[in-house]
């Protein structure tokens, strides 16, 4: 038997500024499975987007509306924004 | 203070605000649209910001510059949506017993805002539109 954790589940991720513009959405959904790092889903996103791939990397995954390493652990219920370079003032 | 707002900025109004009876000074930073970029026209820009996020990181740093500079009043508002040249984008206002402490403080919000805030610019010039190069967040 499977736990709840191994089954799919959405993960939405919020996109900005150039990102927004290369896929031509707000934001992406993907199905991953409930356990899996902030890297693991950079590499994801690349996959099914590869148009991102021209950021060259150059982009940062917040979770929460926090910057944080790569081997965090996320769930579906996380808030995540694709941030690239940024412009402000 | 920390305000995104889509409204225009009125200096007058920070001005007035950020004054403190025990402040002997007051320094202000206002960023203004350009008419240009490089050797590129530009006509109008288009400010983003992820609003929360960039709340969080403003409010964050003001925090650092009233702790390490011992402000007496700090408002920092930045502008989103589409500017028309000659149009201010972001105001820092701070004040201080002393003007160097204005002075630094003023660069530091400024400084952190461009280096750590979600938020971006689109230059306008007719029919072309291009996001500005940025500076990448630090993971």
């Amino acid at each position: 038997m499977r736990s709840n954790d191994e089954y799919p589940r959405e993960i939405i991720v919020k996109l900005f500024a150039v990102s927004k513009d290369i896929v031509g959405k707000r934001e992406i959904t993907l199905m991953l499975p409930n356990e899996i790092t902030l890297g693991m889903l950079r590499s994801r996103i690349l996959e099914i987007y590869p148009s991102l791939v021209s950021l060259n990397n150059q982009f940062v995954l917040a979770v929460n509306h926090k910057t944080v390493t790569e081997d965090t652990m996320i769930n579906h219920s996380d808030e995540i924004a694709l941030l690239p370079p940024v412009s402000g003032g | 203070m920390i305000i995104i707002t889509e409204n225009p900025i009125d200096v007058d109004k920070i001005l007035e605000d950020v004054k403190d009876s025990a402040a002997g000074a007051i320094s202000i930073f206002i960023g203004t649209v350009r008419n240009h970029n490089s050797s590129r026209s530009v006509s109008e820009i288009l400010y983003e910001a992820y609003n929360k996020m960039a709340e969080d990181v403003m409010t964050k740093i003001e925090i650092e510059a009233l702790e390490k500079w011992n402000l007496r009043r700090s408002i920092t508002i930045h502008r989103i949506g589409k500017l028309k040249v000659g149009e201010t984008s972001v105001v820092v206002a701070v004040s201080s017993a002393h003007r160097k402490e204005a002075f630094d403080a003023c660069n530091y919000v400024i400084d952190n805002i461009k280096n750590r805030v979600p938020i971006w610019k689109k230059e306008i010039s007719g029919t072309e539109q291009k996001w500005v190069d940025g500076i990448s967040l630090v993971r």
